[in-house]
């Protein structure tokens, strides 16, 4: 006789309990200095009491976040389609571009902060160029996806040129393009936060640098925690965005399949 | 186009933007003191690579480098594989790590401070904590394109269990393995950069850092074609590489 195993939601959600159960009692019991890790309850009460500071510094961050993912989203989806969709663009820069991926972005911080300052302008510039490559190549592999055969059947049935963009081409690549905006906005999230911690004077990653200078370790994990749940929740919204509009595509196919599409996550440089 | 129209062009390309890098500040249609001429760089590029300070900010950064590959390749490709063999942890782990992948890591950078200190340690933990995270998703991939088929017919003709890792899965996964190999380096240097950027007295990033600082373009400029080239030098080395172990798949 085997013993069932527990649904592996279950398991999920009991690992996120122990999380947090762990969080809150190793520092109060002692086991670890509230130096290293403060207590889950201090963390909140500091949010608690300086909700002001912390909501103001969000408020900067996501002011960043959104002009930044007009450059790495918005540039990164047109010129991505751009080079994926032109044969000639594609075999031209598609692999120079890849080579250049390689290339740790971060070590242009320093150039946007002598260029633009050390306010909100040369984050953008870093958050939008930091992502832009990642969605750039991402929409260039999934603008290639759009079945040959979509195309085929509109020419066939007489489509104009018009009609076979709106009615074939754009729908066919929206999952590309709500992918792109997925990967783009985390990435762009990140790229924000970094050049935050790096060199600023405002925004949440400053909040978890200057905090930490002062070994306000209470006040640094805070803001680790607004950083957690502004990612999660962005990620949460863009794939529910996603299941959303692309669900004509799961029909005929099975659920298993279906599920997988909207849920692989492309393995790209997070730092 | 044929092979050679794209080279030409693509050098062509090449030539322009480094053309109008000296072009362009050397005749203040830029500021150069915003972007120093690229003739002025290079010869600011050399002078650096003369002087004792940045072999050992060289030495120290690519030490780094090592020692956080070395450790972050074996631990996450051994966890990936063990999720992955097993359909209950992938399906409990999976769906987890969508969101680890969209948190950014360098919000723990603190932690690593209090408790590594500043020193080489937290560079190389940071690091490899960064990287091991990619290792493993690339490892789960890895395993996932191993085709069952294959093994079946393996199984079916009698090969032993040495037979089919040998034959079957080490081949299959041989080109995924070196593409971890690469973007891993991607993500490994990505993470000793910024974790010597933020809080260092040593290596590269520190004294990139510190060149902006102080609006030192020239040996700003000098330092990002320096970690620039050696990047996409050892991404290309694997890469070529990568195409030769998969071509049988075609």
């Amino acid at each position: 006789m085997t013993i069932r195993r527990p649904e592996p939601s279950t398991v999920r959600w009991a690992m996120l309990v122990t999380l947090l159960f762990l969080w809150e009692f190793v520092p109060t019991t002692g086991l670890l200095p509230e130096l290293f890790l403060p207590a889950l309850s201090s963390t909140l009460k500091v949010l608690y009491h300086d909700w002001r500071t912390y909501f103001g510094a969000l408020l900067v961050t996501l002011y960043e976040v959104g002009f930044a993912m007009l450059i790495s989203c918005g540039g990164g989806i047109l010129v991505g389609a751009l080079i994926g969709g032109v044969m000639t663009l594609r075999n031209l820069l598609l692999p120079v571009f890849s080579s250049l991926y390689a290339v740790p972005i971060v070590i242009l911080y320093p150039v946007f902060t002598a260029w633009f300052g050390v306010g909100s302008e040369s984050k953008i510039a870093f958050a939008g160029i930091y992502a832009f490559f990642p969605v750039m190549l991402s929409t260039a592999a999934g603008i290639r996806t759009i079945e040959p055969h979509f195309i085929l059947a509109a020419r066939a049935m007489g489509a104009t040129t018009p009609q076979l963009v709106t009615r074939v081409v754009i729908p066919a690549s929206l999952p590309t393009v709500f992918a792109g905006l997925r990967l783009g906005g985390a990435l762009t999230i990140i790229g924000v936060v970094v050049s935050e911690m790096l060199t600023s004077a405002a925004g949440i990653g400053y909040l978890v640098t200057l905090n930490r200078t002062i070994l306000e370790s209470s006040r640094v994990f805070a803001a680790i925690l607004m950083i957690l749940i502004l990612a999660v929740a962005y990620f949460m919204f863009a794939r529910a965005l996603e299941r959303r509009v692309v669900v004509w595509q799961a029909a005929g196919k099975q659920p298993q399949q279906a599920r997988d599409t909207t849920a692989t996550v492309p393995v790209t440089a997070t730092a | 186009m044929t092979k050679t129209q794209i080279i030409t062009a693509r050098l062509a390309l090449l030539a322009l933007v480094l053309g109008l890098w000296q072009v362009l500040p050397s005749n203040n249609v830029i500021n150069p003191l915003l972007l120093p001429p690229l003739g002025d760089v290079l010869s600011m590029l050399w002078t650096l690579l003369g002087q004792p300070r940045v072999h050992e900010a060289i030495a120290t950064t690519a030490l780094e480098v090592l020692v956080a590959f070395i450790i972050a390749v074996p631990v996450g490709a051994t966890l990936g594989v063990i999720i992955a063999e097993s359909p209950y942890l992938t399906a409990i782990f999976k769906p987890i790590l969508f969101y680890v992948f969209s948190v950014p890591k360098s919000i723990f950078l603190p932690l690593f401070i209090l408790v590594f200190g500043i020193g080489f340690p937290q560079k190389v933990a940071y690091a490899a904590f960064t990287t091991g995270f990619v290792v493993l998703m690339s490892a789960m991939a890895a395993v996932e394109s191993v085709k069952a088929d294959h093994i079946l017919v393996a199984r079916s003709y009698g090969a032993t269990r040495g037979q089919i890792l040998t034959r079957i899965y080490i081949p299959s996964m041989m080109p995924i393995l070196l593409e971890t190999i690469r973007i891993a380096m991607i993500f490994n240097f990505t993470g000793v950069m910024i974790a010597e950027m933020y809080a260092s007295r040593t290596g590269i990033g520190h004294l990139i850092a510190g060149w902006g600082e102080n609006f030192q373009m020239q040996q700003l400029f000098a330092g990002v074609i320096l970690l620039a080239a050696t990047a996409i030098l050892f991404n290309e080395i694997i890469r070529s590489l990568e195409a030769r172990c998969s071509t049988w798949r075609t």
